[in-house]
């Protein structure tokens, strides 16, 4: 647990002390202040359904550049195989890179919660939808970061990764569009591969466990094969 | 009494798709021994390094450290061996301390352990004064430091390097050399190169790859031709010869030009098969005839001609 935690705080460090995170967070406060003041104004409902799916677009574009280089750069510099080399196994190395990632996802909707405060103070908000909202958001941001992993330790090029994992997050985004178009059964099973189908029921308010399933499978499936293509370096 | 063997290489081998990196190499280290690893660019040395430390898996053979199976138990055996993977990467980001302080946590030290495992490998590498600066900003040389030092944390029983000297100038290198003969004694270490000459001067025993081959496990011994001795001993040249040349196995016989102007004490060259009772052989033939012998010592063979006769014999085993 020690080496976990020491590996955890060396992901921490590197995170926080690279730009990175902080034009990350600076682009989405930007773009949610925004768009939180533009909806107020035009929709005078204390709802956050909006900031939500802003949020879930935010999310496909910044979880890219939060998890490029995470092992891609490791495999570029050679500091991969010294670490790999040391009494760790390849499940710790992943699983602090994950959670430092992900810590820094929870921080931005930690600081986006000042639009919930903010609808609190000067409004009567619905909170049941703006908690399902926050959860969806998360079980999100896990599985996106899950996935950026992977394309992280699939190559050594940061951009690449990125590009990647860009990729892959646009076509989960559109996939159900090809879904509608196609026959029974493969149209349920294209739909279902939707990224947009099952976060749409958390940002209205409705929760379901095969929404929750999806999110926490891909994000398991994600650091499994994260896991195995360290282990087949 | 031979030290015990701490390093078991039995028919390594290394595919990457079609191209095989390593080939059936077979070895053994002893503890307390620095073997160098010499081959030129391309021949198998770093795959070999790093299958070694548990870093890629063999395509067949296997490999034992300290009797654990360097696959099976990957995990245990990083405990035992310190690696400084060729060009010392290192996170660039981080100051030497945090850098050494986080290495040592993660091969296991915790509590004072690791502030005085961290103070004794500064000390011992000349990096105290740079323990607060960040390490995209140290020489060449001092990176390759901070590499040794990550590596000795623990007190690993085997070191193993990878090219550490390269791209060093030459008082980095002349530094890294004396750092690696002070290791001697206190571990076993493997030091692999392209340059024959760092090699000769560090390692106690040479093995030479090429093309993924092992051509010798030895190359002071097997690889010289006969073994060949140097006497210093005083008597009658004629008959100090003649006594030399009635041991069995001598080959040649000759008394060195360098000392030839003294009658009675002269320096003395002798070829002699290549058995361990050789040099005691040679000693009782001078002192048991009567002559004084004040020196006897076994002459290395130049490395460099050991390199470019095996290698010769190699593209002729393989013309044929």
């Amino acid at each position: 647990m020690r080496k976990f935690l020491s590996l955890l705080k060396k992901e921490e460090m590197a995170l926080f002390t690279s730009p990175i995170a902080y034009v990350v967070m600076a682009v989405y406060l930007i773009v949610m202040g925004y768009t939180f003041t533009l909806t107020l104004f035009m929709s005078h409902s204390p709802t956050l359904v909006h900031m939500f799916f802003q949020i879930y677009v935010m999310f496909l574009l910044t979880v890219p550049i939060i998890t490029m280089r995470l092992i891609a750069e490791e495999r570029r510099l050679g500091t991969l195989e010294m670490l790999l080399t040391s009494p760790v196994t390849e499940l710790a190395v992943v699983m602090a890179k994950y959670l430092a990632s992900l810590s820094l996802v929870v921080l931005l909707l930690v600081l986006s919660s000042a639009y919930a405060i903010a609808l609190a103070i000067f409004g009567a908000p619905d909170w049941g939808p703006i908690y399902s909202g926050y959860l969806g958001l998360f079980l999100l941001g896990g599985a996106l970061v899950s996935v950026g992993l992977m394309t992280s330790s699939l190559v050594s090029n940061q951009l690449i990764a990125a590009l990647l994992s860009l990729s892959l997050f646009l076509l989960l985004w559109i996939i159900d569009h090809f879904g509608w178009v196609l026959p029974d059964p493969f149209n349920a099973f294209f739909v279902n591969l939707s990224l947009l189908v099952h976060f749409t029921p958390f940002a209205t308010g409705s929760l379901f466990l095969s929404d929750a399933g999806y999110f926490i499978s891909m994000a398991l499936l994600g650091l499994f094969f994260t896991v195995r293509a360290l282990a087949q370096r | 009494m031979p030290q015990p063997e701490i390093v078991v290489v039995d028919k390594l081998v290394k595919r990457y798709g079609p191209r095989l990196a390593v080939r059936g190499v077979s070895f053994t280290i002893r503890e307390g021994e620095i073997v160098g690893l010499l081959g030129p660019n391309g021949s198998g040395k770093s795959t070999t390094l790093r299958i070694l430390t548990g870093y890629l898996p063999p395509t067949a053979g296997s490999a034992r450290i300290v009797g654990f199976d360097i696959w099976e138990h990957s995990l245990a055996i990083r405990n035992y061996v310190g690696y400084v993977p060729e060009d010392a990467p290192l996170y660039d980001g981080m100051r030497v301390i945090e850098f050494l302080r986080f290495m040592a946590e993660i091969k296991g030290l915790s509590g004072r352990a690791v502030g005085n495992a961290v103070v004794s490998v500064c000390d011992r590498l000349s990096l105290g004064r740079l323990a607060g600066m960040a390490i995209g900003k140290l020489s060449r040389g001092y990176r390759q430091r901070v590499a040794i030092a990550q590596a000795l944390l623990n007190d690993p029983p085997i070191l193993i390097l990878d090219e550490p000297t390269n791209a060093l100038d030459a008082y980095q290198v002349i530094g890294i050399r004396e750092l690696i003969r002070s290791l001697a004694g206190r571990c076993t270490v493997v030091v692999a190169s392209h340059v024959l000459t760092e090699i000769a001067k560090v390692a106690t025993r040479v093995m030479i790859l090429r093309d993924g081959n092992l051509l010798t496990d030895d190359a002071v011994t097997s690889g010289g031709g006969t073994p060949r001795y140097r006497l210093l001993a005083r008597g009658p040249q004629p008959a100090v010869l003649a006594a030399l040349r009635n041991v069995p196995g001598v080959a040649a016989a000759a008394v060195h030009a360098d000392a030839a102007a003294s009658p009675e004490l002269a320096t003395y060259l002798v070829e002699i098969a290549s058995r361990p009772e050789a040099a005691e052989d040679l000693a009782r033939a001078v002192v048991g005839n009567g002559f004084a012998l004040l020196e006897l010592t076994q002459e290395k063979p130049d490395l460099e001609q050991v390199f470019l006769e095996l290698t010769r014999r190699a593209d002729e085993a393989i013309a044929a």
